[in-house]
């Protein structure tokens, strides 16, 4: 009974991952051994469609691009939460819940109005285009949206507060007093804070870059937007064939493209989490 | 055991007279179409007078998203449809038609047929009737904020490199964007069967016209609110904002001309109520409702004996200076090189700065 017991606990969750993780999994692996032609689907079983990704440019590119715009506002929404994580984690003031409360609040609005609100701050007639040609500073408008630094700064902006929340679980290891301890013994404060601060932090910081990297490739509606369809992603990619095209083969099999990446993320995280363990 | 045996003698005898009129329409169908305006429109111009013809019948109204997502959803419900009546664009209905999830119609079951125009007819089904015919006609026209000056005229304008971060429009697979392909070969004085390099070229330029090619929440919106000057869109929905927003925007048939699109009503294979689905198919390409639907939208009827005023047909498709205008496509061919042209569309003409 008691070796039976863990088991026995286990098998709920096991169950629901099984049913709703684990077997769509099985489905849309096979699905992306089909085949379409004009949207139309032929039931056949080969490797048609992971030949069609690997062997074109065009969709190499595509796999490149959703890898480096993952990591740049995975690397970007780091250093952004960073000081705000560490301060939120240091700060004795009573003001303390509500500054926590205030980071997190823009999980609160729906990423989708959250991009609206960038589009109309990037935009060309936007705040940010309109403030510029006001003090004289350029002429022409800057063409920040419907193009990849659109997805950056919008992406970035969006997935931060996940970033700090990451950040923060991560910390737990941070002591202040060790912090102390250098500074008395006369370490200079960027010292401190690399050999002291910055390594102890450094499990928060692969987490946080792991959960922001992850949530950067799969996002699909910021890119699109704040892309102007001119940022073909894995995920933008996956909505296309799925649900413009209709070859749902296809749209598969970049969906597995996809989880192999994740998969890949999940390798290196663990081997940075060993070393800083 | 004797009073249930009883009770179930009573309940077959009593729903004998219903077995016997199992032709009679009865009981409740799905019809799934377009959200927002088109099913506020058609839920008055079709559903409730079907209902109000039918009272034993009811309609639920499942709004779905674009046509390729609708089909998307029958799809994946082909084992044990949900779906009895299928609203959907002419384009898309030609992979459900292909892929069996829509059932042919015959004429004894759904004698409008007869009267349908040949231009809005799918095509005979292989086993024997005729593919869900279109219900109404649509065109392509070029949509501009009243404040553009000079008012585009056609292909030329969208070529333009002063109406740089102007444009947008829907991107091949989209029948917009296949139509702006087919009408750009026109302006070149190309056949759009020839082979494509020159037509892609042009396309390049247009491309790197456009301002975004995820037009939100919509063309005509965006045009309406002077985030963007000129687009492609269709007919019926330039008429109706041109309503709504009091002239701003506006509308014309491009030079090199128009394409017809039109939406089209399916029976889902397996559909659970047949007979009730059939029933309002052959309401729907009925005279009254197609009149109805072009007073509310402009869209023009594809059954002969609808008849419009003439000042409400000169704003639908169905004008004679309108469809004089259209262009023939070939829509078989088309679908056939659809995958080549979107694959140059993602390479070459949407990237294009």
């Amino acid at each position: 009974m008691r070796r039976s017991l863990p088991a026995l606990l286990l098998a709920p969750a096991g169950a629901i991952t099984f049913v709703a993780f684990l077997l769509p999994m099985g489905w849309l692996a096979r699905l992306s051994l089909g085949r379409a032609a004009g949207g139309v689907l032929i039931d056949e079983v080969g490797l048609t469609n992971y030949v069609r990704f690997f062997s074109d440019r065009f969709y190499l590119g595509v796999l490149w691009r959703s890898v480096w715009v993952a990591s740049s506002v995975a690397a970007l929404a780091v250093l952004a939460a960073y000081p705000i994580a560490l301060f939120l984690f240091r700060s004795r003031s009573r003001w303390r819940p509500l500054l926590a409360v205030l980071t997190i609040a823009p999980l609160l609005v729906s990423s989708v109005v959250r991009t609206f609100g960038w589009m109309i701050i990037l935009g060309d007639h936007g705040w940010i285009n309109g403030l510029l040609q006001a003090a004289g500073v350029i002429a022409a408008p800057v063409h920040l949206m419907n193009n990849v630094w659109g997805v950056l700064i919008g992406l970035t902006e969006i997935l931060m507060p996940t970033t700090t929340l990451a950040l923060l679980s991560g910390f737990a290891r941070l002591d202040v007093a060790q912090e102390e301890a250098a500074r008395s013994l006369g370490a200079p404060p960027w010292r401190c804070f690399l050999r002291i601060t910055l390594p102890l932090t450094m499990p928060g910081i692969v987490v946080g870059a792991l959960v922001t990297f992850v949530l950067a490739i799969s996002s699909f509606v910021t890119p699109s937007l704040l892309g102007g369809g001119r940022v073909p992603l894995l995920a933008s990619t996956i909505y296309e064939e799925a649900l413009e095209t209709l070859d749902w083969p296809f749209a598969a099999a970049v969906a597995v493209v996809l989880v192999m990446v994740f998969g890949l993320a999940l390798v290196g995280y663990e081997r940075l989490a060993r070393r800083w363990q | 055991m004797v009073p249930v045996f009883r009770l179930l003698l009573a309940a077959g005898l009593a729903l004998l007279p219903l077995a016997a009129r199992a032709a009679d329409p009865s009981g409740e169908i799905v019809v799934m179409g377009y959200a927002g305006a088109f099913q506020d429109n058609y839920m008055k111009a079709v559903v409730e007078p079907f209902m109000a013809k039918y009272p034993a019948v009811k309609v639920l109204y499942s709004a779905g998203g674009n046509s390729a997502q609708m089909l998307g959803q029958l799809r994946a419900q082909k084992a044990s449809p949900q779906v009895d009546v299928s609203i959907i664009d002419f384009s898309i209905s030609r992979i459900g038609n292909a892929e069996g999830i829509y059932a042919p119609l015959d004429r004894a079951g759904v004698p409008n047929l007869a009267d349908v125009l040949d231009e809005a007819r799918m095509g005979a089904a292989p086993g024997g009737g005729e593919w869900g015919p279109a219900f109404d006609f649509d065109n392509l026209v070029l949509i501009y904020g009243d404040t553009v000056q000079p008012a585009p005229t056609g292909i030329k304008d969208l070529m333009n490199p002063a109406n740089k971060g102007k444009i947008v429009f829907s991107a091949v697979p989209n029948v917009i964007g296949t139509s702006v392909q087919i009408l750009t070969a026109k302006y070149l004085g190309m056949d759009y069967k020839a082979p494509i390099d020159p037509v892609i070229e042009a396309l390049k330029k247009i491309g790197a016209n456009v301002q975004t090619w995820q037009a939100t929440p919509d063309n005509y919106t965006m045009i309406i609110n002077g985030a963007a000057g000129i687009g492609v869109g269709w007919n019926a929905r330039a008429q109706y904002y041109i309503d709504k927003s009091a002239g701003k925007l506006k509308s014309v048939v491009m030079q090199e001309g128009g394409v017809l699109d039109m939406d089209t009503v399916n029976l889902v294979a397996g559909a659970r109520n047949a007979t009730a689905a059939k029933a309002f198919i052959d309401y729907a390409l009925s005279p009254e409702p197609q009149v109805r639907l072009a007073q509310l939208m402009y869209y023009g009827p594809t059954n002969r004996k609808a008849v419009l005023p003439p000042e409400l047909l000169a704003r639908t498709s169905s004008a004679p200076a309108t469809l004089a205008k259209m262009i023939p496509v070939d829509w078989a061919y088309v679908a056939s090189v659809l995958d080549q042209w979107t694959a140059r569309w993602r390479r070459e003409v949407i990237p294009a700065q």
